[in-house]
C-alpha cells in the first residue's frame, strides 16, 4: 500500500513531532483481532460476506458505510451480540489472542468482559450512578466496598466526568444529560478493564459539544484500549480514527489508515461514498 | 351546514357529548352514594303529631322522623282503598320511622299528608339505640335503680347519661372477656382436644400423655369458671338500672340500660352537638361490630375481612403473574404453542367471576382443601379445617381470577423495556438471568404495579365468586387475632360486597336496611380508593425511580 | 474541461461549485499566459504601449487569485471535501498561487521592456534566444493549464520534462551574458536586464513545473515534489487512484 516519499515523510514527521497522528501501516501494528472469512446469515439474507481484517492493538479502528452495509452487524460480531438474534448464523472465525471466539468453548459472559460495548443511546441502569459503574464488578462478585470504591472513581475519572457527578453518585444516573450519559456508559464499560472496546454511533444521540467530549475522551482511552467504532459521520471517523474501513452490503470493501482512506481512497466506491456521490 | 360537516366540529361534538354523558353517569353515581350514605348518620329531627284518617275512631298519636315524602295521584290512592276525595288530584304521601318494633310490631308507615295535624317537636323526645329491636322512640319519665325511682324530671337526663356511661363500660368490659379472654381459653380447650385425638390418631397415647391433657384440660375449666363467674357478676351489675319511657300511644314502656348503646335527643341538640354526633356516629359505624342480622351496628369484620382478602390475594397473584409474565415473555420460545397460551390466559379475564366461583369450590375448597385436612388436619376430622370455604380459597380463587391482568400489565410493562438496556448489562458480561433480575423486572415494577392496582379494584368489588368460596353473612371471629397463629387462613370471614347484599336484599327489614345499604356502598367506594391510592402512591414513586429519557 | 470526474454527487449545488472553481481557475490561466505571451511581446518588439497593459492588467490576476482562494475556503467549511474533492481544492489553492506568481514575473517583464525601449537595443542574438525560451516557456504553462484541465497526469510529466530544456536555455542565456558583459562593460547595465528577463521565463517554468506536480496530486493522490523524474513517471504510471 501507499509509501510516501520517505524524504518528504522523515521532514514531515520532523516538523510535527508529537503534534499530530502519524501516518501508520497496519503491517507494522501488534494485531488485537483477527477476522477471518467471516459471513453471517440472518435466515436467508447474508448479511456479512466473507469479511476478513486485522484490528491493530491499542488503535481506532472505524466502520463507515451506508445504511445497512453491515458495520453495526460486523461490530456486534466481537462481542457475539448477534447470539441474541434469532435465526443468526455465523461462520469463519474471530481471533482473539489466539482463539476463535466462535468456538463452543468460549464462554460468552467471559468474552464480553474483555470486549466491552457501548451503544448508539445512552443505557445506563435505573440504578445511582455508583451503581452503574458497579455494576460490572459486582456481576463477577466484588463487593468489597473499597475496592468498588477505588474502581469507580478511577472509571469515572478516566471518562472526566468526576467533577461534574463527584458530589451525587449515589442519585439516578438517569438525571444526567445525555453526554454525561454516555461518558458515565463508556466508564462503566472501563470499569471491568476490557481490551477491546466496541463503539456502535456513540456520538449521534448527542450534540456538537458532547460528541466533542467523546471524541476527546476516544483519545485518551487508545493508550489503553483497541477501540472499534462504528459512525455514520464521515468526519468523525476521520478526526478520531486511526484506521478506517468502509463497508458496503456485507462486504468489507476498503481497510485502510484513516488518512490514506480519506484523502486518497483506493476504490472508486469509497471514493464516491466518502465524497457523497453516487456510484 | 355542508361546511359544518367539514369542518369535523360533529365529531368534536360526538366526542365531547360522550364524555359528558360519561362523567354525569360517574359523578352522578357517586352522588347518590355520597348523599344517601353520609346522610345515615345525621341525628334527623323527631316530629310529633295526630294522624286521623277518615272513618277511624280516635286520632293516632304519632311520634318518628320523617325519611321520606313522595306524591302520587289521588286515582292511585283512591285504587288502593285510601279514601281520598274524588276532586283530589295529587296526594302527598310520608314514609315515617317509627321505631319501637317490640313494642308496636311496626317500625315504618306511610301517613298521607292531608290527614295529619300539625308537626311538633318536643325537645323531651329521646331516641335509644338499643342491642336488640332497632331503634326506640319515647319521652323518658324517670329513671330506676333496681325499680326504684333514682330521678324525674330536670335531673332525669344528666342522670341517665352518667348511668349509661357506666352500663356502656360493663358491657364493653363484658364484651372484652367474651371475645378475648374466653376465646382464648375455648380456642385453648379447641387445641387440647386436637392434640388429644392427634395422639390417639398416631397411637402414641400414653397414661402420662392422658394425663397431662386431663390436667390440662381441668386447668382451662378453672380459668373458664373464674371467667364466667366475672362475667355473671358484671351482667348483674349492668341489669341494675333501667329507664322508663312513654311511647307514642301512651303506653310506658321499661328499658334496661344494659340494653341501650347509645341516646340522644335530637330536637333538643344544637348544630355542633349534631356535627359531634354525626362524627362519632360515623366512626362507630366503620369500627363496631354488626348487631341485628347486620342491620344495626357497625360493619368492622367487613371492612377487616375485605381488606385482609385482598392483600392475601395481592400476595399470592404478584408474584404468580410476575414469574408467568416473565416466563412468557422472556425465557419461552416464541411459537404456535406460546400463542396460544397467551390468548388462554388473556381469555381468562373474560371468563364470568362465578365461574370461577365454581372453580374455587369444586377444586381448591373440596379437593385440595380435602387433602389437605386429610394429610395435616387429621385430627379435626371429620370438622373439616381447609376443606371448607375459607379466608384463603377466596383469596385464591380471586388471585385466579385477577391473574391475567397482571400477567399481561407485567408483560407489557417488560416489552416496553429499551431492548439497549438489556444490551448493555450483556455487554457487560451478565448472563440474561442477571440482567433480568438486576435491570429488567426493577424497571417493570411501575408495570406490575398497576396490574396491581387493576387487580385490587376488580378483586375488591368482587362478591359473586366470594360467596361460595369463603364469605359469609356474619363471621364469629376475625381471620387475625392474639391467638397462634395470628392469621388464621381457614377462617371465613365477612366481605363489604356480600354484606350490602346481604343486608339489602336479605334483611327482614327492607326501610331499615335501605340507607344501611347505601352507607356500606360508599365505605366500599373509599376503601377501594384508599387501596388503589396507596397502590398508585408507590407505583408513582417506583416510575419517579426508575424514570426513563423521554418517559 | 473534463469535468465529469468532478461531478456526480448527490448534491448537484456541489458539483457546479466544483465546476466554477475549475473554469475559474481556467480562466484565470489563460489570463496569465496571455499576459505573459504579451510581456514577451513588448521585451523583443520594445512595445512600451503593450508592456503597459500587462502592467495593468496585472490587478486582474491579483483579484481572480482573492478570488478563488474565498470560493476555496468557502467549499472547505462548507462541504468538508474528501479524497478527490479535497485533493481538488488543495490543487486549485496552490495553482493560482503559482498562477499569480507567474502573472508577476510577466509584469516584471514588462516592466524590463518599458526599461529597454529607451535605449539602445542590445544585440539581435540575445533576442533570439529569449524568443524561442519564451516560446518553450508559453507552451509549457499552456500544456499544463491543458493537463490541469483534462486531468491528465501523463501530459503534465511531459510538461515536467519540458522544464530540464528550459533550465538548459537559462543556463545558455546565462552564459552568454555573462561573455558580452566581459566583451564590453557598458554593456553590463542592459545585460543584467536581459538576465533578470532570462531568470524570470526560468521561474515561470518552475511555476508551470508546479502546476503539473499538483495536477498529479490531484489524479494520483501522491505528493511527488522534490522526487526526480523517475520516480514519478512510476507514481504516473501506476494504477489510478481512483
Amino acid at each position: 500500500m501507499s509509501q510516501r516519499n520517505p524524504a518528504a515523510s522523515s521532514m514531515s514527521a520532523g516538523l510535527f513531532e508529537g503534534s499530530t497522528r502519524t501516518v501508520r501501516s497496519l503491517a507494522d501494528e501488534e494485531i488485537a483481532i483477527s477476522v477471518e472469512n467471516l459471513d453471517l446469515y440472518y435466515g436467508d439474507t447474508q448479511a456479512l460476506k466473507s469479511v476478513s481484517m486485522k484490528i491493530p492493538k491499542q488503535r481506532v479502528t472505524a466502520f463507515i458505510g451506508p445504511s445497512g452495509c453491515g458495520k453495526s452487524t460486523l461490530l456486534r460480531c466481537f462481542n457475539r451480540m448477534n447470539d441474541l438474534v434469532d435465526g443468526c448464523r455465523i461462520e469463519g472465525a474471530i481471533n482473539l489472542h489466539g482463539a476463535n471466539i466462535y468456538d463452543r468453548k468460549t464462554d460468552v459472559a467471559e468474552l464480553r468482559r474483555q470486549v466491552g460495548m457501548v451503544f448508539q443511546k445512552p443505557n445506563p441502569f435505573p440504578k445511582s450512578i455508583y451503581e452503574n459503574v458497579a455494576y460490572g464488578l459486582r456481576l463477577q462478585g466484588v463487593n468489597n466496598k473499597r475496592v468498588l470504591d477505588e474502581v469507580v472513581e478511577r472509571s469515572i475519572k478516566a471518562v472526566g466526568l468526576w467533577d461534574e457527578v463527584k458530589d451525587r453518585l449515589q442519585s439516578n444516573a438517569f438525571g444526567l444529560s445525555g453526554g454525561q450519559q454516555q461518558r458515565l456508559v463508556i466508564a462503566r464499560a472501563i470499569a471491568i478493564e476490557p481490551e477491546v472496546i466496541l463503539l456502535d454511533e456513540p456520538t449521534s444521540a448527542l450534540d456538537p459539544i458532547s460528541t466533542a467530549k467523546i471524541e476527546e475522551l476516544i483519545e485518551e482511552l487508545k493508550e489503553k484500549y483497541t477501540i472499534l467504532i462504528v459512525t455514520h459521520n464521515m468526519q468523525q471517523a476521520a478526526r478520531v480514527s486511526d484506521y478506517t474501513a468502509y463497508m458496503y452490503l456485507g462486504e468489507l470493501i476498503e481497510y485502510a489508515d484513516t488518512m490514506h482512506l480519506f484523502t486518497n481512497p483506493r476504490e472508486k466506491a469509497t471514493e464516491d461514498y466518502i465524497t457523497g456521490r453516487y456510484g | 351546514m355542508k361546511e359544518w360537516w367539514k369542518s369535523g366540529a360533529p365529531w368534536i361534538w360526538l366526542n365531547g357529548g360522550a364524555v359528558t354523558i360519561s362523567m354525569i353517569m360517574v359523578f352522578g353515581l357517586l352522588l347518590l352514594i355520597l348523599v344517601r350514605g353520609f346522610g345515615n348518620f345525621w341525628p334527623h329531627g323527631i316530629f310529633e303529631t295526630t294522624y286521623m284518617e277518615p272513618g277511624a275512631d280516635a286520632p293516632v298519636r304519632v311520634i318518628g322522623e320523617l325519611r321520606r315524602s313522595e306524591t302520587l295521584t289521588g286515582e292511585a290512592m283512591r285504587s288502593a282503598g285510601v279514601d281520598i276525595p274524588e276532586d283530589q288530584v295529587l296526594v302527598e304521601r310520608h314514609l315515617v320511622k317509627m321505631g319501637n318494633r317490640d313494642v308496636t310490631g311496626r317500625d315504618f308507615g306511610y301517613f298521607i299528608d292531608d290527614f295529619m295535624d300539625e308537626w311538633r317537636y318536643p325537645e323531651d323526645i329521646t331516641v335509644l339505640e338499643r342491642r336488640e329491636w332497632g331503634d326506640f322512640l319515647g319521652t323518658p319519665l324517670r329513671l330506676l335503680e333496681n325499680d326504684v325511682t333514682v330521678a324525674v324530671g330536670d335531673s332525669l337526663w344528666p342522670e341517665f347519661q352518667q348511668r349509661l356511661e357506666r352500663s356502656n363500660d360493663l358491657f364493653d368490659e363484658i364484651r372484652r372477656i367474651e371475645r378475648g379472654a374466653i376465646g382464648n381459653v375455648n380456642f385453648r380447650i379447641e387445641r387440647v382436644r386436637l392434640d388429644e385425638r392427634r395422639a390417639e390418631l398416631r397411637g402414641t397415647t400414653t397414661p402420662e400423655l392422658e394425663a397431662q391433657f386431663a390436667q390440662r384440660r381441668a386447668d382451662l375449666e378453672a380459668e373458664y369458671r373464674v371467667l364466667e363467674e366475672r362475667l355473671n357478676r358484671l351482667y348483674d351489675d349492668a341489669a341494675r338500672d333501667s329507664l322508663v319511657l312513654r311511647v307514642a300511644d301512651g303506653q310506658e314502656v321499661t328499658v334496661r340500660l344494659a340494653d341501650i348503646v347509645k341516646a340522644w335527643q335530637p330536637n333538643n341538640m344544637s348544630i355542633p352537638a349534631k356535627v359531634g354526633f354525626y362524627v362519632s356516629d360515623f366512626f362507630g359505624f366503620i369500627f363496631g361490630y354488626p348487631r341485628e342480622a347486620n342491620t344495626e351496628g357497625g360493619i368492622f369484620p367487613a371492612i377487616f375481612g375485605t381488606v385482609v382478602m385482598v392483600l392475601v390475594m395481592s400476595i399470592i397473584v404478584t408474584p404468580f403473574g410476575v414469574l408467568a409474565a416473565i416466563y412468557l415473555r422472556e425465557y419461552a420460545k416464541q411459537g404456535a404453542l406460546l400463542k396460544t397460551i397467551r390468548i388462554s390466559v388473556y381469555n381468562l379475564a373474560g371468563v364470568p367471576s362465578i365461574v370461577f366461583g365454581v372453580f374455587g369450590l369444586g377444586f381448591f375448597v373440596y379437593f385440595v382443601g380435602g387433602q389437605i385436612d386429610q394429610a395435616f388436619y387429621p385430627e379435626a376430622l371429620p370438622a373439616p379445617t381447609f376443606g371448607t370455604p375459607g379466608l384463603f380459597w377466596a383469596s385464591l380463587t380471586l388471585a385466579l381470577l385477577t391473574l391475567p391482568v397482571v400477567i399481561v400489565s407485567t408483560e407489557e410493562g417488560l416489552a416496553r423495556i429499551p431492548s439497549t438496556i438489556r444490551e448493555g448489562s450483556l455487554a457487560l458480561g451478565a448472563t440474561k438471568g442477571e440482567t433480568l433480575w438486576k435491570v429488567v423486572v426493577p424497571l417493570a415494577t411501575p408495570a406490575m404495579m398497576t396490574g396491581l392496582i387493576l387487580a385490587i379494584a376488580r378483586a375488591a368489588g368482587e362478591v359473586a365468586p366470594l360467596m361460595l368460596v369463603g364469605v359469609v353473612k356474619l363471621a364469629p371471629t376475625l381471620p387475625i387475632d392474639g391467638n397462634f397463629p395470628f392469621i388464621h387462613l381457614e377462617r371465613k370471614i365477612m366481605h363489604m360486597g356480600f354484606h350490602i347484599y346481604d343486608v339489602g336484599f336479605q334483611s327482614p327489614h327492607a326501610e331499615a336496611a335501605e340507607q344501611l345499604v347505601y352507607a356500606t356502598a360508599l365505605i366500599l367506594v373509599l376503601l377501594i380508593v384508599v387501596l388503589n391510592l396507596t397502590a398508585i402512591t408507590i407505583r408513582n414513586h417506583l416510575r419517579e425511580k426508575y424514570r426513563a429519557e423521554g418517559d | 474541461m473534463e469535468s465529469k470526474r468532478l461531478a456526480g454527487h448527490y448534491s448537484h449545488r456541489y458539483d457546479s461549485e466544483l465546476e466554477e472553481v475549475v473554469n475559474r481557475v481556467l480562466a484565470m490561466g489563460g489570463l496569465v499566459e496571455s499576459q505573459l505571451t504579451r510581456a514577451i511581446q513588448s521585451f523583443l518588439d520594445a512595445d512600451t504601449a503593450v508592456a503597459h497593459e500587462v502592467i495593468d492588467t496585472d490587478t486582474r490576476v491579483n483579484s481572480f487569485e482573492v478570488a478563488i482562494d474565498e470560493r476555496c475556503v468557502e467549499i472547505l467549511a462548507r462541504r468538508q471535501p474528501a479524497a478527490l474533492d479535497l485533493r481538488l481544492v488543495v490543487a486549485v489553492i496552490k495553482t493560482i498561487t503559482d498562477l499569480e506568481r507567474i502573472g508577476d514575473l510577466a509584469e516584471g517583464i514588462a516592466r524590463m521592456a518599458v526599461r529597454l525601449a529607451d535605449g539602445e537595443r542590445p544585440r539581435k542574438q540575445l533576442f533570439r534566444d529569449i524568443d524561442t525560451m519564451g516560446r518553450r516557456v508559453t507552451t509549457m504553462v499552456h500544456d499544463a493549464l491543458d493537463a490541469f484541465a483534462r486531468m491528465d497526469p501523463a501530459a503534465a510529466l511531459d510538461v515536467v520534462r519540458q522544464d530540464f530544456a528550459i533550465d538548459a536555455d537559462h543556463e545558455a542565456i546565462m552564459r552568454q551574458n555573462a561573455t558580452f558583459m566581459m566583451e564590453d562593460p557598458r554593456n553590463i547595465t542592459r545585460m543584467l536586464d536581459v538576465t533578470y528577463a532570462a531568470r524570470a521565463l526560468e521561474r515561470v517554468g518552475d511555476h508551470a513545473r508546479n502546476m503539473c506536480e499538483y495536477t498529479i496530486y490531484l489524479v494520483k493522490g501522491r505528493d511527488v515534489r522534490h522526487i526526480d523524474l523517475a520516480e514519478m513517471e512510476v507514481v504516473v504510471k501506476g494504477e489510478t487512484a481512483s
